[in-house]
């Protein structure tokens, strides 16, 4: 099977973000190159990801006929509008891809944003998030990224915040019991019911579940495959059930359990076979762009890789 | 060997249509022939666009004449139909109680009462295991008199769980 990104030259563990360098590691990083114009993914790169608005939730079937629901994700001219380089105290380095998604009319946006997105070369933008990335994951300032940089066959990460419910009583917020409906139960049957001990330690512990705001929080929901891209509406189908509430924006990144973490690892321990999920060979490095979504078909959906649920297991 | 150098030599592989190197197993549909109106782009009426496109033909005509909410040959609650199924119950047939129009995910409740035992079962017309849908009986839309069956004032008849003599009236009609 072909290995994409093992045919590159391997990249030396001090380009691994969470690494910190010694002062020997340091003067040998700034002697090493900067990455090559095409670059290739690596077991060890961690690409940046994408923002999306959520479109809403339909159903699909896949080749054995059972259906499974799924969240249409789509991209609003997303660009990259900086590359982030920070080197700590400790001369350690933070690298990171900026991206900015949905225009908005420029007499809307306040005079330092238009002075940011204009050194950009993009139009203004309602939303700039940042993606955390390893040095050799940077794109260049201004790239439309599209929706063929997610292959269909992997997991992502979607991060959005959750609808917002109010001011919510015990048993909606944490799952409470509450107390019983008759046999004397006065006033407070919804009620969350004692709150501590006595005198020891007489007072409540910072942190008792109480009601209170509930909801409209950053939420981030792992591992959720990618079963169709569309690079035509830029669409990116998610199986699964995404936070927020319609035409919200998301960020959309690759998971980092089941694809990077899952990579590093195996990569390490030699195990070449599980570097990426099944059927997937590589990903768009540094990202998937709208230049190489050109190149490519406009529609890829993902195989179906497991057995049939109709048919008895033997 | 660099993405360009990968890009020619899979192009020089393909026939027809360009390849997708970053995965062999991934399954490429055909496109459609004209680029999406730019509204889609922005969202606005996307959802409807899906509905009417990721459909499969024949599944799409279903949904768009049957399982619509105004076409003269929809089916209204009421009606006997009987479904083919590629799983277990092959086939079954009920009266329509209610049709859930979600676009693709449209279902439909038939409920029937097989060896003295209230069955339902929820179909989804675009499922694939969907064979056929043979409609044994209409509900009337106007009068509700001689073949078609009488007009149901309701959307959903969940009321016909709790009577089992509604329920024989209708198969009365459909036997006589």
């Amino acid at each position: 099977m072909l290995r994409l990104w093992s045919l590159q030259h391997r990249l030396s563990p001090l380009q691994c973000r969470t690494i910190r360098t010694t002062a020997a590691a340091r003067a040998a990083a700034a002697a090493t190159k900067e990455a090559p114009v095409d670059s290739q993914w690596t077991a060890n790169s961690v690409r940046t990801g994408l923002i999306a608005r959520k479109r809403g939730m339909t159903a699909m079937w896949d080749d054995h006929g059972a259906r499974y629901p799924v969240t249409v994700l789509q991209l609003e001219n997303c660009q990259v509008t900086a590359n982030v380089k920070t080197v700590r105290d400790d001369g350690s380095e933070y690298h990171a891809v900026q991206v900015a998604a949905s225009d908005r009319p420029e007499k809307t946006t306040t005079k330092p944003m238009l002075g940011h997105f204009k050194k950009a070369g993009v139009p203004p933008k309602r939303v700039v998030k940042e993606f955390p990335v390893t040095p050799d994951a940077h794109v260049p300032v201004g790239t439309t990224l599209s929706a063929i940089h997610f292959v269909p066959g992997q997991y992502v990460d979607v991060i959005a915040n959750s609808i917002g419910k109010g001011y919510q009583g015990v048993m909606k917020r944490w799952n409470f019991k509450g107390l019983r409906a008759s046999h004397g139960v006065s006033v407070s049957h919804r009620s969350a019911g004692a709150t501590g001990a006595h005198q020891d330690p007489g007072r409540v512990w910072p942190g008792k579940k109480m009601a209170g705001r509930m909801g409209g929080k950053r939420i981030t929901t792992q591992n959720l495959a990618v079963v169709r891209v569309d690079s035509a509406l830029d669409l990116v189908f998610v199986r699964g059930c995404v936070p927020g509430i319609d035409d919200a924006q998301v960020m959309v990144r690759d998971a980092k359990k089941k694809v990077t973490d899952a990579a590093q690892h195996n990569y390490a321990k030699g195990l070449f076979e599980k570097i990426l999920p099944k059927g997937l060979d590589s990903l768009p490095f540094p990202a998937g762009t709208k230049e190489l979504a050109k190149t490519l078909p406009p529609i890829i959906a993902a195989p179906t890789l497991r057995r049939s649920p109709f048919l008895p297991r033997e | 060997m660099s993405l360009s150098l990968l890009r020619r030599f899979a192009r020089s592989m393909s026939t027809a249509a360009p390849s997708y190197p970053f995965s062999k197993l991934a399954v490429i549909p055909p496109a459609p022939a004209t680029p999406p109106p730019a509204p889609l782009l922005k969202g606005k009426g996307l959802m409807a666009h899906l509905s009417d496109t990721l459909p499969s033909p024949d599944k799409l005509k279903l949904l768009k004449t049957y399982f619509s909410k105004r076409h003269p040959l929809r089916i209204l609650p009421g009606s006997v139909l009987s479904v083919t199924m590629g799983h277990a119950p092959t086939q079954f047939t009920g009266v329509l109680l209610s049709v859930r129009r979600r676009g693709i995910d449209t279902s439909i409740l038939l409920r029937n009462v097989v060896n003295r035992l209230g069955v339902e079962m929820q179909v989804f017309v675009a499922s694939p295991h969907v064979k056929d849908i043979k409609i044994l009986q209409r509900a009337g839309g106007g009068t509700g008199q001689g073949k078609v069956g009488k007009r149901m004032r309701r959307a959903k008849l969940f009321y016909l769980r709790d009577s089992p003599e509604k329920m024989s009236a209708i198969s009365a009609g459909l036997r006589g």
